[in-house]
C-alpha cells in the first residue's frame, strides 16, 4: 500500500500518513470486506485510492482558499531508495493517474482484473492506460538521458 | 518498454519505514470501532428481502383467503353443509332479490334488513337450522321477511306451495298473492306473499323454512311506534280543538259572522280527525300483520367447491396485492428513475473530478 501511495502522491511522508489512514479505515470497515468479491490487496488498494483522492480534493480546496491554485506547491519527487534519478524524474513528470496504473500493475503486480476493480474501469482500459503510461515513461527517460 | 526499466522499478519498490509499520500494528491492536449503520448496511441484503416479501405476500393471501368468508366486500360467501348440493353463495340470494324487490318495494336501509349471511351461519343448510329475527313485543313494527327455498322437484313444489298456504292460515294469516309456475321441463317456481299476524310470524317462518333447503333469507323491521305516537298526539289535539269550537258555538253572544267561521273550522277539524283515526288504524293494522315473501324453486344449485372458492379468494388477495404493487411501482417509478439519473450524474461527475485530480497531481 505504501509503495502504491508513494507513486500516487510522489511524497513519502504523505504516503505514510495516507497508508496509516488507509489501514485505519480498513480496520473500521473490515466487516464489509468480502473475499468472494476481491482479494484483500485489491480491497485495500481501493480504500487507499479513495483516501488519496480525498486528500487531493481537500488539498485542492485548501489551495483554492489560499488562492494558490494557479501555482501548485511543488513537491520534490522521492519515490524510493535506489531508484535511478532518471527514472525518478521521468516518473515525477507523469500524472498521478499514469503513475498509479504503473504502481498497480508493475509494483504491486496486480492482474488486469484486479487493477480494473481498483480503478473502476474495464480491464481493457487498464491495459491501454498502462501501455500509454509506460510508453510515456520510456520517452521521458530517453529525453532525460 | 525495456525490461530493465520495469525490473528497476520492481527492484526499488518503496519500503514502508519501521515507524509506519509500528503505527499500523498499533492500529491492529486497538479494538475496531463499530462501523456506522451506513457502512454496515449492505445492499446485497436487499436481495434477500425480495423473496421474503414474496413469501409473506403469498402466505398473507393464503391466510386472508382461508380465514375470510367475505373478501373484498362483494358478499361472496362459501359455506358448507351435509347436503350434496349444500354449498351455495349469496349470489343465489342476489338472484332472488330483484323478484322480491318487485313484490316488496321497501327500503333496506330504513328496514334494517338482515341477510341470511348475517342471520344464519349455514346458508343452504337443512331448513331446521334457519335463524329468524323476532319482532320486539309491545312495539309497533312493520315486519317483513323473505325466504327463498329450494325443493326437489315439481311434485315437491306443488306440495310445498299448498303447505305454505296451510301454514299461513294455521297461524291466523292469509295468502295475499300467489304465482305458481310448474312447466313440464325446466325450473318450477312459486312466489307467494303471505300476511301473518306479527305475534305468530316466528312460528310460521320456522315451519315455512322447513319446506325446503334455504337458498336465502332476509328480514326487515321498521319501527312504526313513533309514527303511531305522533298520530295519537295529533288526534288528541284535534279532539281538544273540536271541543273548544263546540263550546264557543254554544255561546249566545256569538255573532252570525263568527258562527259561520267557527262552523267552517269545526268541519275541517272533523275531517282531519277522521283522517288521523284512519291513519292510526292503518298503522296499527300494519304493525299487527307481517308480510312474508316466499319463493319456492326447483332450481338446481351448482355445488361450489369450497376449496375452489377459497382458492379464488386467495387469487383475489394475490391480485389485489399485485395491483397494490403495480400502483406502488407506477407512483414510485418516476422517483426511482429520477434518483437513478441523479446517482448516475453524480457518479459521472465524481469520475471527472477524480480524473482531473489524477491529471493534476
Amino acid at each position: 500500500m505504501y509503495g502504491y501511495l508513494v507513486y500516487l502522491t510522489r511524497d513519502r511522508s504523505l504516503a505514510e500518513d495516507l497508508t496509516a489512514d488507509t489501514f485505519e479505515k480498513a480496520l473500521r470497515l473490515w466487516r464489509r470486506f468480502d473475499p468472494a468479491r476481491a482479494s484483500a490487496q485489491t480491497w485495500l488498494c481501493q480504500i487507499a485510492r479513495t483516501t488519496a483522492l480525498d486528500w487531493f480534493r481537500s488539498e485542492e480546496r485548501r489551495q483554492q482558499r489560499e488562492e494558490r491554485a494557479a501555482a501548485p506547491e511543488q513537491v520534490d519527487a522521492d519515490f524510493a531508495d535506489g531508484l535511478s534519478p532518471l527514472i525518478e524524474a521521468a516518473l515525477a513528470e507523469l500524472s498521478a493517474g499514469e503513475r498509479e496504473v504503473i504502481a498497480l500493475r508493475v509494483l504491486l503486480d496486480l492482474d488486469g482484473e484486479e487493477a480494473a476493480r481498483v480503478l473502476g474501469i474495464s480491464p481493457t482500459a487498464v491495459s491501454t492506460r498502462l501501455s500509454r503510461a509506460l510508453k510515456k515513461l520510456e520517452e521521458k527517460v530517453s529525453v532525460n538521458v | 518498454m525495456s525490461e530493465t526499466l520495469l525490473n528497476e522499478i520492481r527492484a526499488t519498490k518503496p519500503v514502508a519505514p519501521d515507524a509506519l509499520r509500528e503505527r499500523i500494528h498499533a492500529l491492529g491492536t486497538q479494538q475496531p470501532a463499530r462501523a456506522p449503520f451506513r457502512s454496515r448496511f449492505e445492499w446485497r441484503r436487499l436481495v434477500l428481502v425480495a423473496p421474503a416479501a414474496l413469501v409473506v405476500a403469498v402466505v398473507a393471501a393464503g391466510v386472508i383467503g382461508l380465514s375470510s368468508d367475505d373478501v373484498g366486500g362483494d358478499g361472496k360467501q362459501a359455506a358448507s353443509s351435509g347436503g350434496s348440493d349444500a354449498a351455495v353463495t349469496s349470489e343465489a340470494l342476489k338472484d332472488a332479490a330483484p323478484e322480491h324487490a318487485r313484490l316488496a318495494p321497501y327500503n333496506a336501509a330504513t328496514l334494517g334488513t338482515l341477510d341470511q349471511a348475517e342471520a344464519a351461519p349455514a346458508v343452504g343448510a337443512p331448513a331446521t337450522g334457519a335463524t329468524t329475527i323476532a319482532p320486539s313485543p309491545g312495539q309497533l313494527q312493520r315486519y317483513q321477511a323473505e325466504l327463498r327455498l329450494r325443493v326437489d322437484d315439481v311434485e315437491a313444489l306443488s306440495g310445498a306451495t299448498k303447505r305454505a298456504q296451510q301454514i299461513a292460515v294455521a297461524h291466523g294469516g292469509s295468502v295475499a298473492s300467489l304465482q305458481y309456475d310448474a312447466p313440464a321441463e325446466g325450473i318450477g317456481a312459486a312466489r307467494i306473499v303471505l300476511r301473518i299476524p306479527t305475534a305468530r310470524v316466528q312460528g310460521a317462518l320456522a315451519q315455512l323454512a322447513a319446506l325446503g333447503t334455504i337458498l336465502g333469507q332476509r328480514y326487515g323491521i321498521e319501527d312504526l311506534q313513533e309514527q303511531a305516537d305522533s298520530l295519537q298526539t295529533q288526534l288528541e289535539q284535534t279532539q281538544r280543538r273540536i271541543a273548544g269550537i263546540l263550546t264557543q258555538l254554544e255561546s249566545a253572544t256569538l255573532s252570525a259572522e263568527n258562527r259561520v267561521v267557527l262552523q267552517s273550522r269545526l268541519s275541517a277539524s272533523r275531517q282531519k280527525l277522521t283522517g288521523l283515526r284512519e291513519g292510526l288504524r292503518s298503522t296499527n293494522a300494519e304493525a299487527r300483520t307481517a308480510t312474508v315473501y316466499l319463493t319456492l324453486t326447483t332450481e338446481e344449485i351448482q355445488p361450489a367447491a369450497v376449496s375452489g372458492s377459497r382458492l379464488d379468494d386467495i387469487k383475489d388477495v394475490l391480485a389485489w396485492e399485485g395491483i397494490a404493487l403495480l400502483y406502488a411501482v407506477v407512483v414510485a417509478g418516476p422517483f426511482v428513475l429520477l434518483g437513478l439519473l441523479v446517482w448516475l450524474a453524480l457518479r459521472l461527475r465524481r469520475r471527472q473530478v477524480e480524473t482531473r485530480l489524477l491529471e493534476q497531481n
